[in-house]
Order: C-alpha cells, then sequence, then structure tokens
C-alpha cells in the first residue's frame, strides 16, 4: 500500500474515531447535567420538607428562613424561592444549549473532514482504475505491431526469402516500426492533454501555411495510395493558435481522413476555409468510408476505432484533436452521411486581428 | 520445412490487422494450406455459409462481432471446424474463456512462427485422424449397450431411445477409447489426441468428460459397465459391456 494511502487511511479513521468520541461525550455531557439538576431538585424538595416540619413543629418562621434561606414562607407553608427555582431551570437549558451548539460545530467540522477524505479516496481509486484499463488497452494496441514484426522477423530467418519478397517483410517491419513511433508519440501526447500540463500560446497564425507544411509532409505516401489532396485556404485567414498544437491537429484530421480514404481504395481530401463571426473554420473533406450519422458523437473519445478492419489507428488521434481544440478556445465537429459516403471534419478557431503590412 | 499436408486442406485466417494477416497467410500457404482471409466476423460468417475449411486461425478483438462471439455462433449453427484463437490477451481467464466459447487451441500475440505452424498442424493432424477413422460405414457408427454413436452427424440415440447431440470433443474422446476397446487408455494419451498437448492445465477436464459420456450411455452412471476407470492409470471402454 502506497504512503499517501496509509495516511489517508489513518487520517479517516482518526476523524471517525473522534467524532464518535464527540458524540460519546454530548450524550455524557447531557446525562451529567440532567443528573445534577435533579439532585439538586431533590434536595431542594427536602429542604422545603424540612422547613414544613420546623413549622409545623412550632418553629418559628424567621428562624426556619434564617436556617433555610431558599425557603421562603407565607401563610405558614414553606416553598422553594421562585427565583431559585427559576435559576435551575435556566442553567439545565443553559447547559443543553452549549452542548447543543459546541457538539454540533464539531461534529459538523468532522464531517466535513470525512466526506473531504471520502472524496478524495474515491477520486484515487477512479485514477487507479482508469490507469489500469488504460493500461490494458495500450499494451493490446502495442502487441499487434509487435506480432506483426515477430512474425516478419521469423519468416525472414526460416524461410530465407528471395530479395523481392523479403523487401515486402522489411518494409511491413518498418511500417510496424512507425506505427509503433506514432502510438507512442499519440500515447505521451494525451497523457500530458489529460493531465492539463500544456502550456497553450495564442498567437497569429496563417492558417494556409500551416496546414501546407502538413500536406507536404504527407503528400509523397498519399500519392502512393492514390490519394489527392485539393486545397484552397485563402492567405489572409489568421487563426489565434498555438503553432505547436495547429500542427498537432491538423496532421492528427489529415492523418484520420487518410486512413479513411486508404479503406475506401483511393480518393481524395479536400481542405478549404472560410471566416464568419470573428472565428475561421477549416473544412477537411474526405471521400473515404465515412461513418454512421450516430457514430459522431463517439468519435472524439479515447479508444474509439471506427475504421475496423485493415485500419492501423491507436483511436488516440482524434481524442487528441478533440482535447487540443477545447484547451486552445477552439472546437471541431465531424459529420458524416453514413458508410460509404466519406465524412467532413470541421475545425473552429478564434480568428486573428493581424495589422496590414 | 515439413511435410506437406493433404491437397484439400483449407485455412480461414479471420484477422483485422492487414500486415498480420498477410504474414499469417504467406506462411500457411508455404506449409502447403489452402488459404482464405476475412477482415471482420461478419465477412467470415458470409464465407462460412457457403463454404467449409478445416480450420480458422480467428483473432479475438475483431472490429464488429468479437472472436469469441463468432466461435459461439458457429457453434450454435452446429458447425464443428476447428477453431484457433489468436489474441492480443494472454492471461489464463482469457484462455478458459477462449476454450468455453468452443476453440480448439489458444495461442498469445506476440506468437513464434514455429509454434504456430505446428499448432495448426497438431490441430488438422487431429481433425484429419477423426475424420478418416469415421470415413467407412463400418467406422462411421459405433454400437454398444443399445447405444448408437454416429460420428459423421455427432449424434447418438441411447439405450432408452433419448437421441442426443454430442460436441466434437466428446465424439473424439468416444472414438479414441473405441479404437482400443478393452485396452486401458491414460489420461494423457486422451489428452493429447483430443486436445493437443498443452492446452487444458490438469487431466481433470478428460475425468468430467468421461462423467459426461457416461451420463449419457451408460444405464446406471454411478456403477458404469462400458467407460471404466482403471485407478491411477486412465480408462477402459468395453463396447460388449462387464458382466
Amino acid at each position: 500500500m502506497k504512503v499517501t494511502r496509509v495516511f489517508q487511511l489513518t487520517t479517516l479513521a482518526l476523524v471517525l474515531v473522534s467524532a464518535v468520541q464527540v458524540g460519546w461525550w454530548l450524550l455524557d455531557q447531557h446525562a451529567y447535567t440532567v443528573e445534577k439538576v435533579s439532585a439538586a431538585r431533590a434536595a431542594y424538595v427536602a429542604q422545603t420538607a424540612a422547613a414544613q416540619a420546623l413549622l409545623d413543629s412550632g418553629s418559628s418562621a424567621q428562624r426556619v428562613q434564617q436556617l433555610l434561606p431558599g425557603i421562603r414562607i407565607s401563610a405558614g407553608r414553606a416553598a422553594l424561592a421562585p427565583e431559585l427555582a427559576r435559576s435551575l431551570t435556566t442553567e439545565e437549558r443553559r447547559r443543553a444549549n452549549q452542548y447543543a451548539w459546541e457538539g454540533g460545530f464539531f461534529l459538523l467540522a468532522l464531517a466535513l473532514c470525512i466526506a473531504m477524505i471520502a472524496r478524495a479516496l474515491r477520486a484515487e481509486r477512479q485514477v487507479y482504475e482508469e490507469q489500469d484499463s488504460f493500461l490494458a488497452l495500450v499494451s493490446h494496441q502495442f502487441k499487434t505491431p509487435l506480432a506483426s514484426l515477430q512474425l516478419s522477423l521469423e519468416t525472414l530467418a526460416l524461410r530465407s526469402p528471395p530479395p523481392p519478397v523479403a523487401r515486402t517483410l522489411i518494409d511491413r517491419m518498418l511500417a510496424d516500426i512507425a506505427r509503433m513511433e506514432l502510438m507512442v508519440t499519440q500515447i505521451l501526447e494525451s497523457a500530458r492533454l489529460e493531465r492539463g500540463r500544456v502550456d497553450f500560446k495564442s498567437e497569429p497564425l496563417q492558417l494556409a501555411g500551416a496546414v501546407a507544411r502538413v500536406v507536404a509532409q504527407l503528400e509523397e505516401r498519399s500519392r502512393a495510395e492514390r490519394i489527392e489532396f485539393v486545397s484552397d485556404i485563402g492567405p489572409e485567414l489568421h487563426i489565434a493558435s498555438d503553432a505547436l498544437a495547429l500542427d498537432v491537429v491538423v496532421r492528427n484530421v489529415l492523418e484520420n481522413a487518410l486512413a479513411a480514404v486508404r479503406s475506401a481504395g483511393g480518393g481524395s481530401i479536400a481542405l478549404s476555409a472560410r471566416a464568419a463571426n470573428d472565428e475561421v473554420e477549416l473544412s477537411v473533406r474526405d471521400s473515404g468510408v465515412g461513418f454512421q450519422p450516430a457514430d459522431g458523437a463517439r468519435l472524439f473519445e479515447k479508444f474509439t476505432r471506427l475504421h475496423g478492419a485493415g485500419h492501423y489507428g491507436t483511436g488516440l488521434g482524434l481524442f487528441i484533436v478533440h482535447r487540443m481544440m477545447q484547451l486552445g478556445q477552439g472546437r471541431v465537429r465531424a459529420h458524416s452521411e453514413g458508410v460509404g459516403r466519406g465524412a467532413c471534419f470541421v475545425l473552429t478557431w478564434p480568428a486573428a486581428q493581424v495589422p496590414r503590412s | 520445412m515439413s511435410l506437406p499436408v493433404s491437397a484439400a486442406t483449407h485455412v480461414l485466417v479471420v484477422e483485422d490487422d492487414p500486415h498480420l494477416a498477410a504474414g499469417v497467410m504467406e506462411n500457411l500457404r508455404a506449409e502447403g494450406y489452402e488459404v482464405t482471409s476475412a477482415g471482420d466476423g461478419r465477412q467470415a460468417l458470409a464465407w462460412l455459409t457457403e463454404h467449409a475449411c478445416t480450420l480458422i486461425v480467428l483473432d479475438v478483438m475483431l472490429p464488429g462481432v468479437d472472436g469469441f462471439a463468432l466461435c459461439r455462433t458457429l457453434r450454435e449453427q452446429g458447425n464443428s471446424t476447428p477453431v484457433l484463437f489468436l489474441t492480443a490477451r494472454g492471461d489464463p481467464a482469457d484462455r478458459v474463456r477462449g476454450l468455453e466459447a468452443g476453440g480448439d487451441d489458444y495461442l498469445a500475440k506476440p506468437f513464434h512462427l514455429q509454434e504456430f505452424l505446428l499448432r495448426v498442424r497438431a490441430i488438422v493432424r487431429r481433425w484429419e485422424w477423426y475424420r478418416s477413422a469415421s470415413a467407412t460405414a463400418a467406422t462411421a457408427v459405433l454400437r454398444f449397450g443399445g447405444n448408437e454413436v454416429d460420428f459423421r452427424a455427432f449424434r447418438a440415440r441411447a439405450w432408452n431411445g433419448e437421441s442426443q447431440e454430442l460436441t466434437e470433443k466428446e465424439a473424439m474422446i468416444l472414438k479414441v477409447l473405441a479404437e482400443h476397446a478393452g485396452q486401458i487408455v491414460s489420461r494423457e494419451d486422451l489428452l493429447e489426441r483430443v486436445w493437443g498437448y498443452d492446452v487444458f492445465p490438469s487431466t481433470r477436464t478428460v475425468d468430467n468428460f468421461i462423467l459426461r459420456l457416461r451420463k449419457r450411455f451408460e444405464k446406471d452412471p454411478a456403477n458404469p459397465r462400458h467407460f471404466l476407470t482403471v485407478w491411477g492409470v486412465g480408462y477402459r471402454f468395453l463396447s460388449e459391456g462387464e458382466a
């Protein structure tokens, strides 16, 4: 067990014991007061009886009054002085009130402590559970490319294939390694995003330039897969965002579009942008496999993979996009008319004011 | 690397990862198997309604219908094609789930190519033995003590007239015992002939299957006359019944 957990549990036990102790103390004090007050009452009753007996035996009222100052005598009858009777009742009430307030305050403070500790414990357990399921999923994601790598290597070792076949196996292994590298990057990125440990700057950025840089990096691969990029983004559009975040977001959305188009056996990805209401919208429309409109909400959740067969995704790409857009005051939404009918992703950022130069 | 397998041995590979699927298929082809691939459960089910194969290599984590569910569906439809599961989760609980779903063997990713090929070969051999051992009219049907077992249809009629559906494991155990009628067959032999070497952790499994066979075919399962226990060794099958 972790030290923090031992500490939390010990504190919780202490607080609980204190609460029980305060409760018991309250009851005890109350019982004590009741006992003392009734003992005083009994004593006064005895005094009154004694005074009456003295009067009845012929003692003068004055003498009796001297002996028992708490007794009032009128018309030969002895009775307890009314202010004394009153003060007894007042004292009893005062004490009861004191205990109620003091005890109530203590108990309330302790209850707050218990609630806070219980909440911390619950939150911690949730974190552990999330970490466990995250680890299970991540290790599963890694085992498939690892299995593929091992299979290719063992095939090379077992069969000593001719160079062209060996080349295919080597390409496959390189792709598997690239896949794992992408996974590591995405997992680290999403872990950082989840802990909120990111520092987003907000600087004016030219959208067309940023998108063109990512497209240039992806184009070599996309051409080989018969996927065409068509880009129409006005050079005047500037957004307020973080340069690094913009790069990651655009790259992930385009990677996703590439995978969707690849699964459909080739096609195109069209990029366009427009300014509207102090915002800039970038639309990425692909002719890929699309998705059920009902799946649109699930798309940005962690580990959602809708492309299924033949797709290498980690299920983290769009989750990263969504979180980054959220943290950078932007939005992302996705739309598809159904499986096989392409998809459109729309990214929205606040527009940046750029002085004309 | 090894002896060629018989010409008609067809393997269906159900795996959603294209690299892994390609690697597995190329190696199976190199061993002389005919191979077909399916990228998900639906494709596999569609293919299996029109075709038959000797073995299904089945990934567990598939998009849509998962491998366990697919295997259960097949068994419910009466398809007894052996299944070798491939999965990224290799813990014992998962193994048991796979075998409960009706799988014949289970391999965790990443796996060794040679081990994979050996296991495929072992399953194919077991089934080839079973098929050839039940191929003729004389060997396809077993009669004992008023029971009649049809090994090809996995069906039986018990002494009391009840008709019984046998699982493939029950049929295989019965086949091994009947082939060695009168002789002692050890639990280990039964395990190896019916399951392969290390699928189940213990020989207790065999005992459970013998109990099931007694319930199906013995007039008094508590005092068996056909499926006899040889203490400390294994079992002996008597078709005439013990006097």
